[in-house]
């Protein structure tokens, strides 16, 4: 079983983020959220749309800054994004001005590693994540889920201890999105539990939280609502999820988004998260 | 059909067109026999261009490299006239050289600094929208009296047309660069620098290649607007002395030298982008 160290990896301490409309009318995007994530812990931000994931994401990221409220990462606050913090986004990131392995040397060029080094780091993960053949492509001769397989190449490549995903695999279709998820599971596994890098990722995907997280929070209306340790074995095939506890957060999860009347009774499910 | 024999039929398709063209000149120049003056047909046709004509732009050659000039007593000569081609064109080509290149350089770097941070945006963006307003044409008697008539206001001149559309152009480009690529860079930890070098310049190109196309065409124009105005060399010169003397023949031989040197240019600088845009789709490319 999976045994977190006890670090507080990412720290966010009554974070709020408000918008004006176009119209004037101010709108409270993040309200209040204060969470703290473990070093090494897979963690999946669920939500309708417009709950305020993404941008609590982005905030993290350092890409937008909140109102009010703080954000530590590794006990540092933060000030705009840093090398410690990859992302990886929904829309296309890759660089199509760029053959595939400069894409994926990018973040260690923009750190001066040494050439040589970051080519040999670049090709390995360009060959975790199954591209080895196509490292002098360009961008546009690669489909939708490979163009994403390089992306994630490229944040792990560049080494941050933190990975945020914003809904990764929501634009690809689901055979694609699977195999996606098992590569980025298995590049998080790598190293064995010590070396697990601290995940933020957001999805709308029910199915694709439970297989992936560790620990689901749940969000409605730029608030917090919810926090749902999962704690069944990985790699989660079909079987996995119909165990009696992934069933009891899932009703738990269709309740929070509203696709589910009754309310979601699991004890196991509900409050703070069990594990550690 | 393949597409290389669709190509090749449509390039018979051009040269058919252009074949079409001359011999429709040619037949204007036996109906039409109407002369500006005695001996200038309003319309030359080609055996007059490639002889007469010809011989006359020896007319213009200065002297030189063992070739007299007319003025001083010598006969008109192909060599001289050739010689005088030469020379004129390269005074012509050197100042649109020098204007592009100066031009194209500082109008994308303040397009860039426009967007480099707030300050910079305060500093240029205004006062060069002020400028890109004013008619290019009514600058040059200002240019020539301020940097002079033979090379370095020319020059000047024709940078100073190219900058305002390159100017232009890179803020517009600049503006329609996707956020998601920035915001990549960014948390990869790119610098500002690292940004602007590696993200912004290759993103705004597919949308310069258009802007480049269009500040050689004003670069065209605005060199021979200068020698119209004043300059003592250059192929505009010679329209300006050849229009004064009604010779309708030589005006039309340096226009055709004109539609020459500007495909040429156009092939070059597409030829070159289009390499430049390997990366992109084919779309973006033509």
């Amino acid at each position: 079983m999976y045994n977190p160290a006890n670090s507080r990896m990412i720290e966010l301490v009554h974070v709020n983020r408000v918008f004006q409309r176009a119209d004037g009318q101010m709108v409270k995007a993040v309200d209040d959220v204060s969470i703290v994530i473990k070093e090494g812990e897979f963690v999946c931000l669920v939500g309708p749309s417009g709950c305020g994931k993404s941008t609590l994401l982005q905030m993290v990221a350092g890409l937008i800054e909140p109102s009010d409220g703080d954000i530590a990462v590794a006990g540092k606050e933060i000030s705009g994004p840093g090398r410690e913090r990859g992302m990886v986004f929904q829309k296309d990131s890759v660089f199509p001005w760029m053959r595939v392995i400069d894409n994926v040397e990018y973040g260690l060029k923009c750190r001066d590693v040494p050439t040589a080094e970051r080519r040999d780091i670049a090709r390995t993960y360009l060959e975790r994540v199954g591209l080895a053949h196509v490292e002098k492509a360009w961008p546009r001769e690669l489909s939708g889920g490979m163009l994403k397989r390089v992306a994630i190449a490229t944040v792990f490549a560049s080494g941050g201890s933190v990975l945020l995903l914003d809904e990764p695999f929501g634009a690809l279709d689901y055979v694609t999105r699977h195999q996606l998820q098992s590569v980025l599971l298995d590049l998080w596994n790598e190293g064995g539990s010590a070396a697990r890098r601290t995940v933020l990722f957001v999805t709308h995907d029910v199915d694709e939280a439970l297989a992936l997280a560790d620990r689901i929070l749940v969000f409605h209306s730029g608030r917090k609502i919810d926090d749902l340790a999962v704690t069944a074995e990985r790699p989660r095939f079909t079987d996995s999820l119909l165990l009696p506890e992934m069933v009891a957060i899932k009703h738990t999860l269709l309740a929070h988004l509203g696709l589910e009347k009754r309310a979601a009774p699991p004890k196991m499910a509900a409050g703070e998260r069990t594990g550690s | 059909m393949t597409v290389t024999t669709r190509a090749r039929r449509d390039r018979w398709i051009s040269v058919m067109v252009f074949a079409a063209l001359a011999g429709i000149w040619q037949i204007l120049s036996v109906v039409y026999t109407a002369e500006a003056q005695p001996g200038e047909p309003m319309i030359a046709g080609w055996q007059v261009l490639f002889t007469k004509t010809f011989l006359t732009l020896s007319d213009y050659w200065q002297g030189g490299l063992g070739v007299s000039a007319v003025a001083d007593g010598a006969e008109r000569s192909y060599l001289a006239a050739l010689l005088s081609i030469l020379s004129h064109s390269i005074d012509t080509i050197g100042r649109l050289s020098l204007g592009l290149a100066l031009g194209g350089a500082v109008g994308l770097l303040l397009g860039l600094a426009v967007s480099w941070s707030r300050w910079t945006r305060r500093l240029f963006d205004w006062p060069l929208q002020f400028l890109r307003t004013l008619p290019l044409l009514a600058m040059v008697p200002l240019f020539q009296l301020w940097f002079g008539t033979y090379f370095f206001g020319e020059v000047l001149f024709v940078a100073y047309g190219i900058a305002v559309i390159v100017f232009a152009g890179t803020v517009n480009a600049v503006r329609n660069v996707p956020p998601i690529y920035i915001d990549n860079a960014r948390s990869l930890g790119a610098s500002r620098w690292t940004l602007y070098r590696t993200v912004i310049l290759p993103a705004i190109f597919p949308a310069m290649r258009s802007t480049i196309l269009l500040s050689l065409g004003a670069g065209w124009s605005a060199v021979l607007g200068a020698e119209y105005l004043g300059a003592q060399s250059g192929l505009g010169y010679i329209i300006v002395y050849a229009q004064q003397f009604a010779y309708l023949d030589r005006m039309f031989l340096v226009a055709l030298l004109f539609i020459l040197y500007t495909s040429i240019s156009y092939w070059a600088i597409s030829r070159l982008s289009a390499r430049l845009l390997a990366w992109a789709p084919p779309s973006q490319r033509r």
